[in-house]
């Protein structure tokens, strides 16, 4: 014989199941803390259904996943999302990356958007784990404990011909403009918006005593070169 | 013939059918019936009835033979307890008690037999008969002894007992408190007078009595302890997920999971050629899975046994006949295949669900079901077009802090008009990779 399904179904087309559902919207629409013993005993006042058929609807919604268990996100769960927490790392070591290299690097082509992606961002940053500053007209990303300048520094160093240019000046205290893309084997005008970007940054200076050579700022040289050590380091140990 | 009523004898006709009831109940309320543990349980309870039977039989008719008998229906009891609550908790006979229980047994049986192990006595008026000396102390010891398995299988099934199924596990410890500790003290007091022979057994009665309603209340709480079952699962032979069930709240992580278990079905059935029943042993509990012609259905469960494997095949059996339309023509919408919780019902019916795990439980509603503003709903569909990107954010959104939503469209539209100014020439100056990565 063919079994059949006798008994009606639950589901959420049910009456009562739609009404648990209505009530726990309720209760957080009401910016209520909604939890077992809130839902049940809400539930049980209006609708009047016994003990074991509302605990049982509870269980069906939270097996269906209509309800999850969770609460307004922490500072401590709100890193439990995977994709957020793929994100933090990254910017953890990469200090300084722009959104367009985050999109690239943390999100696969199946797992999320762009606004995805902003999402999570906005989530650190307000969980503090994150902070933003401009660089120039650049959104950048740091651990929330780095500090600003520092932040800016690496954001700059991360491009490869910005790091040749900041190498060369620390070996050579200064260098005439005009030398400098010889001396780093690069195109002129690629190393000209460089520097350009670089004297628009306050990272190096022309010197006016010096026939307006070019010279790191001597104010941040000591970060410059700390940062530069430290990047070394860790590009070993990678 | 005369027949001999004394006050113990009516207690104890009152103590053996409720006694013979809680066993019964074992049996008839449960839907799945083939449980060994239960099994021992129970006839653990039946050898208890017939302790109490030859026992009020003996004084009824003053026969020294029921007499001798009776005391040693503790044998088979204890050993039945010890068996049943052991193989519950640990899929095992062998215990260190049965090996006691099993040696204090057979001295039993010897005492039963010696010239002097029974004798007549006077009390309240009333001829009555009892075993003494040895046998006597040898019986108390018995009953001393089933104490501890019967008290150890209401504390466990209580401290493990799911929020849905406390209360009732509770009042299932309650009479098991009354039956172990409670009535063998009062059994104590026989020695200094032996009217407490009646009082511990209105105590035992009332005890299992508690417990007869407990098991009538939740027949669950007897299917706490011989396993748990986490999580069952149907999909289709091209791996697609029909249909699946918790019973406890699982971290599984889903792509891995199923990952793993078509690369499973593909080994058993491409590589080794093996059909049909599968179980995997995993670090902390079994995967049992069973490919039928349309689907596969899997079990994760604490540990294996016949009566999971059997609830398995009758699941899937049943599945493919029920939804045999559907699955001929590859339907893979889990909606049309929702009506098989029914046969959780019919084939699980009597393992416990642990998705609540207490009152103060925090539960959020899923995105689907969250009501948002219009004007911020509209601008979230603009934002995520992806209709599973669009619920899972709106999940998000009710975990996040106020004036969250106002801060990340802020974000958003900073972050959007910077990337459209950035031309192809700066986005090369930022990203060191961008040549390489072009190639």
């Amino acid at each position: 014989m063919k079994p059949q399904i006798l008994t009606k179904t639950i589901g959420l087309e049910h009456p009562i199941v739609k009404r648990v559902i209505e009530i726990a919207e309720e209760i957080l629409s009401k910016n209520k803390v909604l939890n077992v013993e809130t839902l049940y005993n809400v539930a049980k006042k209006r609708l009047k259904i016994p003990r074991n058929g509302l605990l049982f609807i509870i269980q069906y919604l939270i097996n269906k996943k209509i309800l999850i268990e969770g609460s307004k996100f922490s500072k401590e769960t709100v890193l439990s999302n995977y994709v957020r927490n793929r994100i933090y790392s990254y910017i953890i070591m990469n200090p300084g990356v722009h959104f367009s290299i985050l999109r690239k690097e943390t999100l696969s082509e199946e797992a999320g958007s762009s606004g995805q992606l902003v999402w999570h961002l906005e989530m650190l940053l307000k969980f503090n784990y994150i902070k933003k500053i401009k660089v120039g007209h650049y959104t950048i990303f740091l651990p929330y404990e780095l500090d600003e300048n520092v932040g800016r520094i690496l954001f700059i160093l991360r491009d490869r011909i910005n790091n040749k240019i900041i190498h060369l000046l620390i070996k050579n205290e200064s260098f005439i403009k005009s030398d400098i893309y010889k001396e780093i084997d690069e195109k002129r005008a690629d190393v000209y918006y460089r520097i350009n970007n670089l004297l628009d940054h306050g990272i190096i200076t022309l010197n006016q005593d010096l026939d307006n050579r070019m010279c790191i700022n001597h104010d941040l040289k000591e970060d410059i070169i700390k940062i530069l050590d430290a990047t070394k380091s860790s590009i070993k140990k990678t | 013939m005369v027949l001999n009523w004394t006050p113990e004898v009516i207690v104890e006709i009152f103590a053996s059918i409720i006694i013979f009831v809680a066993a019964l109940l074992t049996y008839f309320e449960p839907r799945t019936k083939k449980i060994r543990s239960l099994f021992f349980v129970r006839m653990g309870m039946i050898s208890l009835v017939l302790f109490f039977v030859l026992d009020l039989l003996g004084n009824l008719f003053l026969s020294t033979i029921l007499i001798r008998l009776y005391p040693i229906m503790l044998f088979p009891t204890t050993i039945f307890f010890i068996i049943g609550i052991n193989y519950m908790i640990k899929e095992s006979f062998n215990s260190i008690l049965l090996i006691i229980a099993f040696g204090a047994g057979v001295l039993l049986c010897y005492l039963a037999f010696q010239p002097d192990a029974v004798a007549f006595e006077f009390r309240w008026g009333y001829i009555d008969i009892n075993p003494v000396g040895m046998f006597e102390v040898m019986e108390d010891f018995l009953s001393f002894f089933l104490f501890i398995p019967v008290f150890y299988w209401g504390l466990k099934t209580w401290i493990n007992a799911p929020f849905s199924i406390k209360k009732e596990a509770l009042i299932f410890f309650i009479g098991i408190i009354i039956v172990a500790p409670i009535s063998l003290t009062i059994l104590i007091f026989y020695y200094w007078d032996p009217v407490f022979i009646i009082y511990s057994d209105i105590t035992l009665s009332i005890g299992v009595f508690i417990l007869c309603i407990a098991i009538f209340m939740e027949p669950k709480i007897l299917y706490i302890l011989p396993f748990s079952v986490f999580r069952i699962f149907v999909k289709d032979r091209n791996g697609y997920p029909l249909f699946d069930h918790d019973w406890s709240e699982s971290n599984i992580n889903e792509p891995i999971f199923t990952g793993f278990i078509n690369a499973v079905q593909l080994m058993s059935e491409e590589v080794m050629n093996i059909g049909g029943l599968l179980s995997i042993d995993l670090t902390e509990g079994i995967l049992i899975l069973n490919e039928s012609e349309y689907i596969i259905v899997g079990l994760v469960a604490s540990k294996s046994s016949k009566l999971l494997k059997d609830s398995i095949v009758g699941f899937s059996n049943d599945f493919e006949e029920i939804f045999q339309k559907e699955l001929k023509k590859s339907i893979i919408d889990k909606k049309e295949y929702m009506a098989a919780y029914e046969l959780i019902d019919k084939y699980f019916s009597n393992f416990p669900s642990k998705l609540i795990k207490s009152r103060k439980q925090p539960l959020l509603l899923t995105g689907k079901y969250v009501k948002i503003p219009l004007e911020l709903e509209n601008k979230l569909r603009i934002i995520f077009p992806d209709e599973e990107e669009y619920e899972a954010i709106k999940t998000e959104l009710i975990k996040s802090p106020l004036s969250f939503t106002y801060g990340f469209t802020k974000l958003y539209n900073e972050l959007k008009d910077e990337i459209e100014k950035i031309s192809d020439e700066e986005m090369k100056y930022l990203d060191e990779n961008y040549e390489r990565n072009k190639q």
